[in-house]
């Protein structure tokens, strides 16, 4: 399974990297360049998703479940994975909703910093990746001068889970209540 | 209509992102004496060495950096009456300054192949001793080999195949086949220097590693200075030779070291303690007593001074490269390459809170990582450069679960990949320090991922309706 977990993961880095380059040209440029990004946007995240869950499902097929739990490196790479599908996934919604008029006014800002936010994630991604397959980059000193040694589970302490958890509610209720507002 | 919700949104999920990244890490690691856990605040630690030989001899040379040396170890103090024993072994440093350092070395000439490629986690069971679930030392004490014929009551270092099954300590294969194995060399050479209960008096300590830490046969460097029954000293210093009848309590707890002075006790300047002396508060005895080492035991020496200066200890051992007791030694031949596996206990600690290193080939005219330099005469030159090597701290991991399904690499392991290549050692000591809290760290870590998960979903629930594709009053 490993060998086919390293190619697959191969289409939701590519097609993620376009989508974020594709963000930024349907959101940022004009023109004809643009109207053909946000075109594409959407199919492109349909596949990228689709490609990220059979890469996901053949990641957790790598190792005995165990080991996945028992590696620090590996359980970052879950986490990162899912954060990663999670914003990509919400992307998607977006512009599948909206249509063109995602790319307009302060919603095209808001896909730019998601795709920014998903690139990174992604990127981490696919850097745990790297020294799970025995092929360390030298990304992870970047994170580690930003205060996070790989070789270390990320984990929150309780209270900040707390913390996001009231933040997510928060956004949510702070959308239905203006939603009906609007209705 | 300016929409203030988006910017609201995400700047709710930059927060939560930065706070995520700014706290990730904390909030269960701690020192936990009660399981035996205590984190060093340095997970790796330096090690320079160097070998060189002579017909007859070979020398170890180590370099390494500590803030402070600790000569002083296993100490008895006089208070209101009763001898207060300081310095047994604990979780972390000792708080009284009365635990020694140390450097260790395991030797293989290839009797012990896994050695080679896996260095000292070989040597690491199940429930050894210091560990979180360490063996209780009524088991082991009950157990026919390791606690009826050799007296132990803990779980230390053995090798794998010294097991029926490495997973459970109790299946010591029989005699027989323990002193087969021994005879075609399936066992560690344990070369073992300490500060307080071997240097004063020239000797490192010379142990063997098989189904358990064996000392060589013949007579160690010390050994107790205590009378359980009286509870009180058998030995105490001699005042016509040294001028004193006990060491100051002040002095150990100031770890005021002098290498000049009297900081031990030996046979050459002890006399029978005298219980009606009038022995005064802080008054200390060490409770162990140096002596001269013997037979197979006393094989390995101090070359020179072994001493701490400047911030460093600067250890040479000596020992001759055929002892002649192939049953306890590797012996160092023309052309021989072996496996060497270094560790130190600096900062007052003992048992397993050591750093270790990696395995290391020693090479005597063959290449090699360490290659032992030839030369004639009685004293190398030591115009060499070092071999520089990283320690690390390797917390509670042991080889039964390193061959288990619950690592990534076992795979790797039944294949012969070496850890070298694999892991560095900063890799290793991280990893030692999570093992020790792994189930609460995977419980937070899951709901880490959970709860960031949430927060995404809250913001796609926040931004949905700001997505409508007809919203009224938008300007594109």
């Amino acid at each position: 399974m490993t060998g086919i977990h390293h190619m697959l993961v191969h289409i939701p880095v590519g097609f993620w990297a376009l989508a974020a380059l594709l963000v930024l040209v349907g959101a940022l440029g004009r023109g004809r360049p643009a109207e053909i990004a946000q075109a594409a946007l959407l199919p492109l995240l349909i596949l990228s998703l689709l490609g990220a869950m059979a890469a996901i499902v053949t990641g957790f097929l790598v190792w005995p479940w165990q080991a996945n739990l028992y590696s620090p490196l590996a359980r970052n790479h879950i986490l990162m994975s899912l954060w990663s599908l999670g914003v990509w996934a919400m992307v998607a919604v977006l512009v599948w909703r909206a249509g063109a008029a995602a790319f307009t006014g302060a919603r095209r800002w808001a896909l730019v910093f998601l795709a920014l936010l998903g690139g990174v994630l992604f990127a981490i991604t696919g850097t745990l990746g790297g020294h799970l397959a025995g092929a360390p980059t030298a990304f992870s000193k970047i994170l580690g001068a930003l205060g996070w040694n790989v070789y270390t589970t990320f984990y929150v302490p309780g209270w900040v889970l707390l913390v996001l958890l009231l933040i997510g509610l928060g956004c949510a209720v702070l959308g239905v209540r203006s939603g009906r507002k609007a209705a | 209509m300016h929409d203030w919700r988006i910017p609201t949104i995400l700047g709710g999920l930059v927060l939560a992102m930065g706070l995520a990244w700014i706290t990730q890490g904390t909030g269960v690691i701690h020192n936990d004496p009660e399981r035996n856990i205590y984190i060093p605040g340095q997970l790796t630690m330096p090690l320079q060495v160097k070998v060189a030989y002579n017909p007859e001899q070979i020398f170890f040379r180590y370099r390494w950096p500590a803030d402070q040396a600790y000569v002083y170890h296993d100490m008895l103090r006089f208070a209101d009456g009763e001898w207060i024993r300081h310095g047994n072994s604990r979780a972390g440093p000792d708080p009284d300054n009365t635990y020694e350092d140390r450097v260790t070395m395991l030797v293989d000439d290839g009797g012990v192949p896994e050695f080679a490629r896996y260095g000292g986690y070989i040597t690491v069971g199940a429930n050894a001793r210091f560990f979180t679930d360490s063996a209780t030392p009524a088991d082991v004490t009950a157990h026919p080999h390791l606690g009826k014929t050799l007296g132990q009551s803990d779980v230390r270092k053995h090798l794998p195949d010294t097991r029926q099954d490495i997973s459970d300590w109790r299946t010591v294969v029989d005699a027989d086949a323990l002193q087969a194995q021994r005879e075609v060399g399936y066992f560690l050479d344990l070369w073992h220097w300490r500060a307080g209960r071997s240097n004063p008096v020239g000797m490192s300590d010379d142990q063997w590693i098989g189904e358990h830490r064996h000392g060589d046969a013949g007579q160690g460097p010390y050994t107790t200075n205590w009378d359980s029954d009286a509870k009180q000293p058998l030995w105490m210093f001699d005042p016509e030779a040294t001028g004193i009848h006990a060491l100051r309590w002040e002095d150990i707890q100031a770890n005021r070291v002098d290498f000049d002075a009297i900081y031990y006790l030996a046979e050459t300047f002890a006399i029978p303690f005298d219980a009606t002396r009038n022995w005064q508060n802080g008054d200390v005895i060490p409770r162990r007593l140096l002596r001269e080492g013997a037979g197979s035991r006393g094989d390995i020496r101090v070359h020179g001074d072994a001493r701490w200066r400047d911030g460093y200890w600067d250890v040479t051992l000596v020992r001759s490269r055929d002892t002649g007791k192939p049953l306890d030694d590797k012996m160092f031949r023309d052309q021989g390459s072996y496996t060497l596996g270094f560790a130190v206990h600096r900062n007052a600690t003992g048992s397993r809170w050591h750093y270790v290193s990696h395995p290391y080939s020693l090479g005597l005219g063959r290449d090699a990582d360490i290659q032992a330099v030839a030369f004639e005469g009685s004293e190398p030159d030591w115009s060499q450069a070092w071999f520089e090597t990283t320690l690390f701290y390797p917390g509670q991991v042991n080889w039964p679960l390193l061959i288990s399904r619950a690592h990534a690499g076992s795979a790797d392991i039944a294949e012969g990949k070496p850890v070298h290549p694999r892991h560095s050692e900063e890799q290793l000591a991280h990893y030692g320090v999570e093992m020790e809290f792994n189930e609460a760290i995977i419980r937070q870590w899951w709901l880490t991922l959970a709860a960031g998960l949430f927060l995404l979903a809250g913001v796609l629930v926040g931004l949905w309706f700001s997505f409508s594709p007809t919203r009224q009053g938008d300007r594109p």
